[in-house]
């Protein structure tokens, strides 16, 4: 599903380099739910950033889904993203002025979906993240858990084979975030790939995969199975 | 894709900037499409047609203090130099001088006076039968005066001039059926007849109600005060001119000749006010139209200041760059075309306050049209910008915390 071969990431100002990334591999198999921890600073964000082709990266190779990401335009990024990618912000990153519907047909207008199969998707959407009842709402009028829920339900509504989820209960009190959690898992379930970045690390041992990224690289690699726990090393 | 929709929603719910650029745009549509058309207005009236080759035309005013000869005969013999001089075309003594701001004025009644008929205003210069050639103008039907009908004296006479010409205008409104040529018409009490009729020419007042009509009647009166009017062939004005006050001083040397003025200066001074008002206008509107734009290009990048995130998000979301700036579009559309509704409705009661208290002719509809079009152009235009501007946030923004 997501493949990384030798990715860096350089961030350069005019004083100092700072590599974000280096040499970072990582293969995300169909289907897997992957947390990613590390502390602040180690380049969770950036390969975040990259994998959701957010933005660019200086050297190596990035497959998604087969796509070499790495030889498209900002269009065609544009509309990868759209297709594959299911965005989920630790702000929520709803839009104020718009209304839950309305908010979750964002990324189904920019792919040019036809108002009555957006209406049925919303409305679907909606149902599963329970809010149906609120989808005349505002964005304001709701707890943060049912916010992160309406911005589970966008990314969500475009069908997508891959989440990205970006501190997803960052912002949430525990309870609101098993909630979210538990959501994610069933969205698993149902067949999506997800990658969750979490310095939570609860959170992330609720995931069947860990990784680990420090200093810009896959610094450990733990695969929980039940009871069972085989670490492996990598990267340095 | 247009999100017409959901854009209009999201202004709907936070409208505060939007309406105060829609209030701005409807008033500057309001006012730029009134302006435009006074100023249009005036175009006209200062390009209007005088009828007089103004740029070969010029008047000097001669003051006599010598007592010592017959005024008459002085104005005589200077008439003759002057038409003698090389470069000029003819020369007049002129009672009034076109488009200077000052003449005299009468009526000219059907009956004479005291008796009740038909009355209308005029200005009339006293002027001898040099008058057609010396300002240019066209005698389109009738006779010039003869030497005989112009009547020159320095004294009160009992002898009457009887013969006038007119311009068209006068004679329409005097013989509305196009018979009066060869009619009576009563200078006061004095009967003239109308030999003679001349296309066009403007008389002394450009803001008069009636600038068109006016009477040549053949009369000079010789006075220590007198204007000449001069025309010579083109191109040759201004060295007459330079040569004037030597060659009248040598024929007669106690007066004054001064207030050497070629026709387009009087024009330009008499209508200095009226291209004061227009520029002051052109600047007003100029201003105007500006300060929209910028609100337009300021309230824009507030908008995306304000929502940095959100584009961000949006690009993460699967928008393309286009797809940004189409928004801003757009939403400025939106905005806009609320704002030219209420500008068209304004720009109405405007024309129709200005027609009731300044008497300005009615606001043809084309020039709301034209004024609409071109604001909502400008209003494209400010945006762009900083639409393209927002395109380029980078969607990276929608994972950091700002």
């Amino acid at each position: 599903m997501l493949q990384m071969n030798n990715v860096s990431k350089v961030y350069q100002t005019e004083m100092v380099q700072t590599h974000a990334l280096r040499d970072f591999n990582l293969q995300v198999n169909e289907g897997e739910f992957i947390a990613v921890t590390g502390p602040s600073g180690s380049g969770k964000t950036t390969f975040l950033n990259i994998a959701g082709m957010l933005e660019p990266f200086n050297e190596g190779e990035y497959l998604l889904d087969g796509v070499n990401v790495g030889s498209l335009n900002d269009n065609q990024r544009a509309d990868l993203r759209n297709q594959k990618i299911g965005f989920i912000f630790q702000g929520f990153n709803l839009i104020p002025d718009l209304n839950l519907y309305e908010n979750i047909e964002v990324p189904l207008r920019y792919r040019g979906i036809k108002a009555n199969e957006r209406k049925r998707r919303i409305e679907q959407c909606l149902e599963q993240v329970g809010l149906a009842s609120r989808a005349k709402h505002l964005p304001q009028q709701l707890s943060g858990g049912q916010q992160q829920r309406v911005a589970i339900a966008r990314a969500l509504a475009g069908k997508p084979r891959f989440l990205l989820a970006d501190e997803p209960t960052g912002n949430l009190d525990s309870l609101m975030a098993r909630q979210v959690m538990e959501l994610l898992e069933q969205i698993n379930r149902d067949g999506a790939t997800i990658v969750m970045v979490t310095h939570d690390s609860e959170l992330a041992r609720r995931a069947p995969r860990n990784i680990q990224v420090v200093d810009g690289q896959l610094a450990d690699f733990t695969l929980y199975q039940g009871a069972q726990t085989i670490k492996t090393a990598s990267g340095v | 894709m247009l999100e017409i929709k959901p854009i209009f929603n999201a202004l709907c719910r936070s409208k505060v900037g939007a309406v105060l650029l829609l209030i701005q745009i409807a008033i500057t549509t309001a006012i730029v499409s009134n302006a435009a058309f006074i100023i249009q207005d005036r175009i006209s009236y200062l390009n209007q047609e005088t009828g007089y080759p103004e740029q070969d035309i010029f008047k000097f005013n001669v003051m006599t203090f010598g007592t010592d000869i017959n005024l008459s005969q002085q104005f005589e013999l200077d008439e003759s130099m002057l038409r003698k001089m090389p470069g000029v075309v003819d020369a007049a003594l002129s009672s009034s001088i076109p488009l200077s701001g000052g003449g005299s004025a009468s009526s000219f009644n059907l009956k004479p006076a005291p008796q009740e008929g038909l009355s209308v205003r005029t200005a009339y210069f006293f002027i001898d039968d040099h008058a057609i050639n010396t300002y240019g103008v066209n005698l389109i039907a009738g006779r010039n005066f003869t030497e005989d009908e112009v009547l020159v004296t320095n004294e009160i006479t009992q002898k009457r001039t009887n013969v006038t010409i007119v311009t068209k205008a006068l004679l329409d409104e005097l013989y509305p059926d196009g018979d009066g040529l060869g009619k009576i018409v009563y200078f006061g009490d004095l009967p003239l007849k109308i030999i003679g009729v001349i296309g066009k020419m403007k008389g002394p007042w450009l803001k008069d109600s009636k600038p068109d009509n006016l009477a040549f009647i053949p009369y000079i009166k010789a006075a220590s005060y007198a204007q000449v009017a001069v025309r010579t062939k083109p191109g040759q004005r201004a060295a007459v001119m330079k040569e004037i006050e030597n060659a009248m001083l040598e024929n007669y040397s106690k007066r004054v000749i001064n207030n050497i003025k070629g026709l387009d200066e009087l024009k330009n001074e008499y209508t200095a006010q009226d291209r004061l008002m227009m520029r002051m206008l052109i600047v007003l509107i100029t201003i105007l139209v500006l300060i929209t734009a910028l609100g337009i290009f300021g309230l824009t990048l507030f908008n995306i200041s304000k929502r940095t995130k959100q584009i961000g998000t949006r690009r993460a979301l699967g928008a393309r760059k286009s797809a940004i700036v189409s928004y801003f579009l757009v939403e400025n559309a939106l905005i806009c075309s609320l704002g030219l509704a209420l500008g068209v409705v304004t720009a109405i009661l405007l024309g129709k306050m200005l027609m009731q208290y300044f008497s300005v002719a009615a606001l043809p509809p084309s020039y709301i049209a034209v004024t609409a079009i071109a604001v909502f152009l400008m209003s494209l235009l400010a945006v762009l910008a900083p639409a393209k501007r927002a395109a380029n946030i980078s969607p990276s923004i929608a994972t950091r915390t700002i």
